[in-house]
């Protein structure tokens, strides 16, 4: 497997008049990653996929796509992507055939086969001759990655494709672009407010806020915590005498009776058994030990210390 | 590049509106053939050729004889007696009365391609923009200046197809009309020095649509460039129809200043070399033809600097 990055941002910022919308992103994805691309609205997400796909200019740093350069090397960095930024818009006087026609003419190498193919991929074979005009929102989407597709790209970008799916909807996306990942080596960058829908679509996760990228790691230490940092729920009795006793103990972070006897306890994960030995040697009779995964919007939350989403 | 204009012609032709205009232009050229046949044409045909010219070298001789006369209209009548007698000593018949009568006079309708084409030319960018189609566009294997120039093209060739369709619609109407005789008529015209000669009629037509069409490839860059810098289909096709009426009216205006020569207006119409009558004396065609140039780049370098450069943020 290549171990070039698909992508890469080195120090991108966008200054538009005196403010820095996006403010020194770095970020490599790897290929065959679902990648996504987290903050709340305003933060930048569409902003940075613009810099990306060059629709927009690069203010300082450089985005280099399979290393070809999309600011010196456009033509060459921008064949291996298809995209859809915000809603796929496409030409409403045509058909959709048409406009699969329209952007296989401008990479080489498209034929007609390919076309048919990405059309039955995407499941609009009985529609694809009528004008998108007719189109529902559903249709238009999928013409949407039918067109990102067509010329086999190595990197699909997607900008909040989950909008105006409803939970059938975004499954479907869901399987589809894991099985694209596992079958063609696609990597995939996927933008979104939601964080319930990144938590199951992505391998890795980059939060980014205001402009400035907060965090980047893999979706299981964003939804647990890393080793170091886990919270665990121990139910034992009497409590009181229970939460003394961790008190006491090292290397707890944080402890606290969330109910009757419940306790809450943030600690390093080699600190838990030596946490239960302390307790039943304090004659504390321990009824269950159970690891609480954060909800993603907790971690997020904490992240971004209350930074509201969506 | 090749399938950039055909992109771009696609665009173009599976529109009704685009059809929509095709099918007026052909009207447009139908209906000012049938009512000039109707008023005008008939008539001449009826009483013969010889006494019609007969009846104008004495017209003109009349006026000829007041005295207050300038040069120019003087020279300009005298010339059109001595085309006349050559007509009359030669025994070759006026177009009056022929199908070449209407198709000549159809020649002055390709302001109306102008305008139908300002109307394609004025959506072609800004319609991208507005329909948001653009970001899809701009982000294939294919430069910004090879789309803008591809855009560029197939407009040049929906004002080509707008000529062919004005040429072939007049003439057939007016061969119905006028019956199809007469196609080998030759032109009798006068030269500068005021000899008198003959030449190929279908020829000259051409020159005429080719001298015109300077005016209309200078509007086409005009609209294209607004359509480009401001994003606004109504604005390019608007203010390119305004200064294509406009500019005739306030050139009048300005013709006392001697830098209102500079202007495009003053040297968008390449036929005032034709009949010797500029609008201001001392200009020359290569003078024109130099405005022209400068301007053609301006508008163009203009387009393409902001189509290039700009951030696509809607
Ligand atoms: N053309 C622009 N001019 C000025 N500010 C802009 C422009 N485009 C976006 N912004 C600002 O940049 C920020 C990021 O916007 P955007 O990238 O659309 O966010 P997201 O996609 O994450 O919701 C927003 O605060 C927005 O107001
Ligand atoms: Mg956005």
């Amino acid at each position: 497997m290549n171990t070039e990055p698909v992508i890469s941002l080195i120090g991108v910022t966008k200054r538009i008049g005196r403010t820095n919308i996006i403010d020194d992103l770095t970020f490599d994805v790897p290929q065959g990653e679902i990648f996504g691309f987290l903050g709340p609205n305003g933060a930048g997400k569409t902003t940075t996929i613009r810099m990306i796909v060059g629709l927009m200019s690069i203010t300082k740093g450089q985005i280099l796509i399979k290393g070809k350069n999309i600011k010196t090397e456009f033509e060459q960095a921008i064949r291996h992507v298809g995209a859809i930024v915000e809603s796929p818009e496409m030409y409403k006087y045509l058909s959709g055939y048409q406009n699969l026609v329209h952007y296989a003419r401008m990479v080489p190498g498209v034929t007609k086969d390919r076309i048919d193919e990405v059309v039955s991929l995407v499941k609009l074979e009985n529609r694809i001759h009528d004008k998108v005009k007719k189109y529902s929102l559903g249709m238009r989407q999928r013409l949407g990655v039918a067109q990102a597709l067509l010329h086999r790209p190595s990197l699909l970008i997607l900008d909040e494709p989950t909008n105006g799916l409803d939970p059938a909807g975004i499954r479907e996306l869901r399987d589809y672009l894991r099985n694209l990942t596992r079958t063609e080596g696609i990597t995939v960058v996927v933008s979104s407010h939601l964080l319930s829908e990144m938590e199951l679509m992505c391998d890795r996760v980059a939060i980014i806020q205001r402009g400035k990228l907060v965090n980047v790691m893999p979706i299981q230490h964003f939804t647990q915590g890393d080793d170091q940092d886990q919270t665990y729920l121990i139910q034992a009795q009497p409590s009181e005498q229970a939460l003394e006793t961790i008190k006491n103990m090292d290397g707890v972070r944080r402890v606290n009776l969330v109910e009757d006897e419940k306790i809450e306890v943030t600690t390093d994960r080699e600190q838990i058994p030596d946490i239960l030995i302390g307790l039943m040697q304090n004659q504390v009779r321990i009824y269950g030990v159970q690891l609480v995964c954060q909800t993603l919007e907790d971690r997020f939350l904490e992240i971004t210390e209350g930074g509201q989403i969506g | 590049m090749v399938n950039l204009v055909l992109n771009e012609n696609m665009k173009i032709y599976r529109r009704l509106r685009t059809w929509i205009l095709i099918g007026l232009m052909i009207a447009f050229v139908l209906f000012v053939n049938i009512m000039n046949w109707h008023f005008d044409g008939k008539s001449a045909q009826g009483k013969g050729w010889r006494t019609e010219l007969q009846k104008e070298i004495t017209q003109w001789n009349e006026v000829l004889k007041q005295p207050k006369l300038d040069k120019q209209t003087k020279k300009y009548y005298q010339q059109q007696i001595a085309i006349n007698e050559y007509h009359l000593e030669q025994n070759i018949r006026s177009t009056e009365g022929t199908l070449w009568d209407g198709v000549n006079g159809s020649a002055g309708m390709m302001i109306v391609i102008t305008i139908f084409t300002i109307i394609i030319v004025g959506d072609s960018v800004a319609g991208e923009f507005s329909s948001g189609t653009i970001k899809l566009l701009l982000i294939r294997p294919a430069s910004r200046t090879k789309i803008l120039v591809s855009k560029y093209i197939s407009l040049l060739l929906f004002g080509i197809l707008l000529l062919l369709t004005l040429f072939v619609v007049s003439v057939v109407i007016n061969g119905i009309l006028f019956g199809f005789g007469h196609m080998d008529l030759p032109l009798i015209k006068a030269t500068a020095e005021g000899q008198v000669v003959e030449s190929n009629m279908l020829l000259n037509l051409w020159k005429t649509y080719m001298l015109n069409s300077v005016s209309t490839v200078m509007y086409v860059s005009m609209a294209f460039m607004i359509s480009s810098a401001f994003r606004s289909s109504a604005m390019a096709i608007g203010l390119s129809i305004v200064s294509l009426f406009a500019g005739n009216i306030v050139m009048q205006a300005l013709q006392r200043f001697d830098w209102s020569k500079y202007l495009l207006f003053a040297n968008t119409d390449l036929t005032q070399y034709l009949s010797g009558l500029p609008f201001q004396e001392g200009m020359t065609l290569s003078f024109s033809i130099t405005v022209l140039i400068v301007y053609f780049t301006l508008f163009n370098l203009i387009s393409w600097l902001i189509f290039t450069r700009r951030d696509v943020a809607s």
